[in-house]
């Protein structure tokens, strides 16, 4: 009896020892702290801005944008992310993904409701365009009624999108100033577009 | 003096074994330092073990030819110079020139010691002292580099090895007789060096993959490293009590000590966080196993085997050659899997920023800074407080970009933990091989 206890003892407590170690590291998650995996892009996921005004839609945008051309990359948004990024050249597949995905996700923003009427954005819009101060203040003294009855917001950031020349926008993702300036100048001639298009079909 | 004649070779035998992967935490210093590659770095490690390992025997067979207390004495004296010649080496080239002559003055010094310390202690005890001497420095090795580098530099490693090799050089000259080696009469013990070699493998991903996962992966500085490391050498003194208690016989003993040592490498392979706690109880089970195992299987190879020098020089090179294997197997393992690792990280790292309860222009100064810090620290893992340092952020904004800061570590952390992975489990692999070793059937003599 003694004999066989020294023969088992020592394993007995190796196996007890290597068993509860590897037991309380997997019930505490052990074997999958690794890096977080990245969601399908073609669910649709919740999103969020912590901005308000033109800067919170356009985040809005962007990210329900992005899902939506990953998808149709087949790729995750995060890769599609860190390729626009960290690549010189992007590809005209990549461009074409981009634009769908953001004039969709426009549809969506406003199936769902989520996208503000016009002159909620008008005095934000106004205070960062190059015009003359009276027509900034006749335009100000406008009744929202009336704004929105001339301006659709879905339809000022459709044409915004298809007058963005994206593959310029991703180059100068690096300078805000530029970005901007291009920004600006296709939101103010999809609103003129926006805008005569309305008056033709009135006329 | 007299008195202090075997400690002193005791002490060179434990400083002779620690090199062999004393620069482990010493490794990024050296790099920067020295202007090196990774590439480079790397055989300041191997080419002590290289050489040590191939060494070992020869140097044995020579020994039979030569005076014991001179030989070993050349030996001490080339450990000691050389090791002065690593500390003012220049160049990463210089460095590992110096390691491969203070290898080959370690090999000369442990198998001289050998003879010189039974001469001194008797048979048993002597060999016996030689073979702990061995297992302490191995598992102490690490612990003392780490602690060194942080608190004075990498030099100072090799520095403080100068005046104990010194002071054994007259130590070897003054062991007054030194018995007449027996001729050779024995085989070398395959099964023992061969299970050495295996268990040296697997923990060269104990000591070696730890410290850099620790340092590297968990961004933990050297002395924080060496101190977690330490639970291996603690652990491994207290394996002898626990065999005293259940008293197995030597084989399964030896194959106990396979087991820890595997278990223990797969609970490093899955901790559950990047807390050093996590890495507590697996080491404490590789420095059971490593207790358990190393100077049992050394005593199995030399034991009542003649001549003693020419068994302990195969020993030497089963263990030194064992982590130069584990070392060819495992670097490019977990080299290949850091390179894999990174695009998960970068998109894990891509996800939190944009979904981040940040302001738009916020996350967008964050994910440029990001981009830079990436950019220049490509190869290696980020320092990502740089680049929240860096980044032009709103102050209402700092608690919420110091939680992202932490989540983007923690995903960081997740990927350098995985990447070493599947290290940790080849080496566990090769502990359960060196189990087979020991439980394989024997070959029954012809009678």
């Amino acid at each position: 009896m003694s004999g066989r206890l020294h023969a088992l003892g020592l394993p007995a407590v190796a196996l007890a020892l290597v068993s509860g170690v590897l037991a309380v590291q997997l019930a505490n998650g052990g074997g999958t702290f690794e890096p977080l995996r990245t969601a399908d892009p073609c669910t649709t996921r919740a999103v969020t801005s912590r901005s308000d005004g033109i800067e919170g839609l356009t985040e809005r945008l962007v990210l329900r944008g992005i899902d939506e051309a990953a998808c149709r990359l087949h790729v995750s948004r995060e890769a599609l992310i860190l390729e626009l990024g960290q690549s010189d050249t992007r590809t005209d597949a990549e461009v074409e993904a981009l634009h769908r995905g953001l004039s969709s996700a426009v549809r969506e923003l406003e199936a769902d409701g989520s996208l503000p009427p016009a002159s909620a954005l008008v005095d934000e819009a106004l205070d960062s365009a190059d015009l003359n101060g009276f027509l900034k203040a006749a335009i100000r003294a406008l009744p929202d009624s009336v704004v929105d009855a001339a301006l659709k917001t879905d339809d000022v950031l459709i044409r915004t999108i298809d007058d963005l020349d994206l593959r310029a926008v991703l180059a100068d993702l690096d300078s805000p100033q530029d970005l901007n300036a291009q920004v600006e100048e296709a939101v103010t001639q999809a609103v003129k577009d926006s805008l005569s298009d309305r008056v033709r079909n009135l006329l | 003096m007299r008195r202090a004649v075997a400690p002193l070779l005791a002490v060179t035998v434990a400083l002779v074994l620690a090199d062999s992967a004393v620069v482990t935490l010493a490794l990024p210093d050296i790099l920067a330092e020295l202007d090196a590659t990774v590439g480079q770095v790397a055989w300041v490690l191997i080419s002590f073990n290289l050489v040590l390992g191939l060494c070992a025997v020869p140097t044995a067979i020579w020994f039979d030819r030569a005076q014991p207390r001179i030989f070993t004495a050349v030996g001490i004296a080339v450990f000691a110079g050389a090791s002065a010649w690593c500390a003012v080496a220049g160049s990463i080239d210089v460095l590992v020139v110096a390691r491969c002559v203070q290898a080959l003055g370690g090999a000369l010094a442990l198998v001289g010691c050998l003879e010189l310390m039974v001469a001194e202690w008797g048979e048993r005890r002597g060999v016996a002292a030689w073979v702990t001497a061995g297992v302490v420095g191995t598992a102490v090795g690490p612990v003392a580099g780490g602690l060194l580098t942080q608190a004075i530099s990498w030099e100072a490693i090799f520095v403080v090895q100068v005046p104990f090799a010194a002071l054994a050089v007259p130590a070897a000259l003054a062991v007054r007789a030194v018995p007449v080696l027996p001729p050779d009469r024995h085989r070398p013990a395959v099964r023992p060096n061969l299970t050495l070699a295996l268990l040296s493998a697997a923990l060269t991903a104990a000591l070696f993959l730890l410290v850099l996962l620790l340092v590297e992966g968990w961004g933990r500085s050297p002395a924080t490293a060496a101190l977690t490391v330490s639970v291996v050498p603690v652990a491994a003194l207290a394996a002898r009590p626990l065999a005293r208690l259940l008293r197995p016989s030597p084989e399964v003993e030896v194959a106990v000590g396979c087991f820890l040592i595997a278990g223990g490498l797969v609970g490093l392979a899955i901790p559950p966080s990047a807390e050093l706690f996590w890495t507590v109880a697996p080491q404490a089970l590789v420095g059971l196993g490593l207790g358990l195992t190393i100077d049992r299987l050394t005593a199995q190879a030399m034991e009542l085997r003649l001549p003693r020098a020419r068994h302990a020089g195969w020993t030497i090179g089963a263990r030194h050659v064992g982590v130069v294997v584990g070392l060819a197997i495992l670097t490019p393992v977990f080299t290949a899997d850091l390179q894999d690792a990174q695009e998960p990280a970068q998109e894990a790292i891509a996800s939190l920023v944009l979904d981040a309860p940040l302001r738009a222009e916020d996350k967008i100064s964050i994910a440029r800074a990001l981009g830079d810090e990436l950019t220049q620290q490509r190869g290696q893992i980020p320092d990502l407080h740089r680049a929240f340092a860096a980044a032009n952020l709103d102050p209402a904004e700092r608690p919420a970009a110091a939680e992202l800061e932490r989540d983007l570590d923690a995903q960081l952390e997740g990927a350098a933990t995985r990447a070493f992975r599947d290290s940790f489990l080849i080496g566990a692999g090769l502990a359960l091989v060196a189990l087979l070793t020991v439980i394989a059937p024997r070959r029954r003599r012809a009678s």
